[in-house]
């Protein structure tokens, strides 16, 4: 432990400033989410950052996106900029890679991240990219939230999960199924703007954050490999039982061999590639 | 260019678990971790481990002047498991284990073995990348070759990939 910030959390371990420093992580998505899991994270002391987002801030995203000014709109400045800039003013050491792009035009970059975060918006683009990460053997901590009309009002509900290869999915768990993917499909092009509110957003972030924290510098004997916590945003609570209905814990819809890239061998690799 | 090397980590147990059985005459084990592979940005690779095949007692020579010497049969073994049944190529890497805590090294008996018989892999696997690696009681150091008569490069970050998630290597 030498870095006097970071004393504090001394007890994740002597070693956890060097971990931290070393893990490179990728958030997908630098809205409402991404943007409370990336300041989070630089102040946990992480080093190293690919953070993807192909948009630019709106002032629609100013009632949630963590760092963001009236000052950025006016600039039409990306997302990984601002994302960028509070990583960097809270730890001027960190790396940061700023892909402003889909994440499926940043999967090589993306690839070599030891753990990804997925901020994004829909069940299909939480799916592919589940996909993605247990097919490159990548724990995958996944966050959404949700508002919806209720009799006496609306239901602030959202999820954080950790979906680690081998373990259960998203699937297993009941978040995805092929009712939610198809009516997102029939509601595609409708939706108009969702509502995100920055404190529900921020319990889920921090749960998100908790769950990253607990896998690699685990601070009691019993780290998870899979969680999924629910939060209740009317009832302010939180659920973990759902793990509880997966039989045995096994993942039954991605295959253990089922890794890397299935065109690898159809582009031989560069022979003359040495240091 | 980064060459990372991930496998769950019950695997990494299976590997240590049988490297470290005693063999009724050679002195240490070997055997060998079957991959996939993926680029990465920069001309990098993620090598991906999806199964260990350990070596027979009688796939062993009797040489005492090293640790392990593989026969004809074992390394036919892994070359038939990288040909894949002329399916998808597979990535073989071979694997033995140090007994001591800390960063393994190759000793100059492993670099010149290895320089033997791991370009044999691109005969039969051709497109994919092969190489060794040595486990220590906590950690791994690895060699990858990107072509037969490439100069290996060293592996520079290992995952084990559970509950705790861990990392090893030169940049990790």
């Amino acid at each position: 432990m030498t870095d006097p910030r970071l004393t504090s959390q001394s007890f994740l371990g002597p070693e956890s400033d060097a971990i931290f420093a070393n893990t490179e992580v990728g958030v997908v998505g630098l809205g409402g989410g991404g943007s409370h899991i990336i300041q989070q994270l630089a102040h946990l002391g992480v080093g190293r950052f690919v953070v993807v987002d192909h948009d630019v801030v709106e002032d629609k995203n100013l009632n949630r996106l963590v760092g963001g000014t009236a000052k950025d709109v006016k600039d039409n400045l990306p997302k990984t900029a601002i994302a960028e800039r509070v990583i960097t003013g809270i730890n001027p050491a960190a790396d940061v890679m700023p892909c402003q792009s889909r994440w499926q035009e940043a999967i090589e970059t993306v690839r070599r991240c030891d753990v990804i975060f997925g901020c994004v918006d829909s069940y299909r683009e939480r799916d592919e990219l589940e996909r993605f990460a247990r097919r490159f053997l990548i724990p995958y901590i996944d966050i959404g939230m949700d508002v919806h009309q209720a009799a006496d009002g609306f239901s602030i509900s959202g999820q954080a999960v950790l979906s680690s290869p081998g373990g259960p999915c998203l699937w297993c768990l009941g978040i995805l199924n092929h009712d939610r993917l198809k009516q997102e499909a029939i509601r595609y092009g409708k939706a108009g703007s969702r509502p995100q509110v920055v404190w529900s957003n921020g319990v889920l972030a921090s749960l998100a954050v908790g769950l990253f924290v607990q896998l690699i510098c685990p601070w009691h004997g019993t780290p998870q490999l899979t969680a999924c916590c629910e939060f209740d945003g009317n009832h302010h609570r939180v659920e973990t039982n759902r793990l509880d209905c997966v039989y045995d814990l096994r993942c039954r819809h991605f295959m253990p061999d089922e890794l890397g890239d299935p065109f690898f061998a159809r582009e031989p690799l560069d022979e003359t590639a040495s240091r | 260019m980064m060459i990372i090397f991930r496998a769950p980590s019950d695997l990494w147990e299976t590997v240590r678990r049988d490297l470290e059985r005693p063999h009724p005459f050679a002195a240490e084990r070997v055997g060998f971790l079957v991959c996939r592979a993926a680029k990465l940005a920069g001309e990098g690779l993620a090598i991906l481990a999806t199964a260990f095949d350990s070596v027979a007692d009688e796939d062993y020579l009797d040489d005492p002047s090293v640790g392990a010497m593989m026969g004809p049969t074992a390394i036919r073994k892994a070359l038939q498991r990288a040909y894949n049944n002329g399916a998808e190529d597979l990535s073989i890497f071979h694997v033995h284990m140090h007994e001591h805590r800390g960063l393994p090294g190759f000793s100059p008996i492993d670099v010149r073995e290895n320089k033997k018989f791991v370009p044999d892999f691109f005969n039969v696997a051709p497109v994919m990348p092969h190489g060794a690696i040595v486990l220590s009681r906590n950690q791994a150091a690895g060699l990858c070759w990107y072509a037969q008569h490439a100069v290996p490069v060293p592996i520079d970050r290992f995952a084990s990939v559970g509950a705790p998630l861990r990392m090893w290597g030169r940049k990790a």
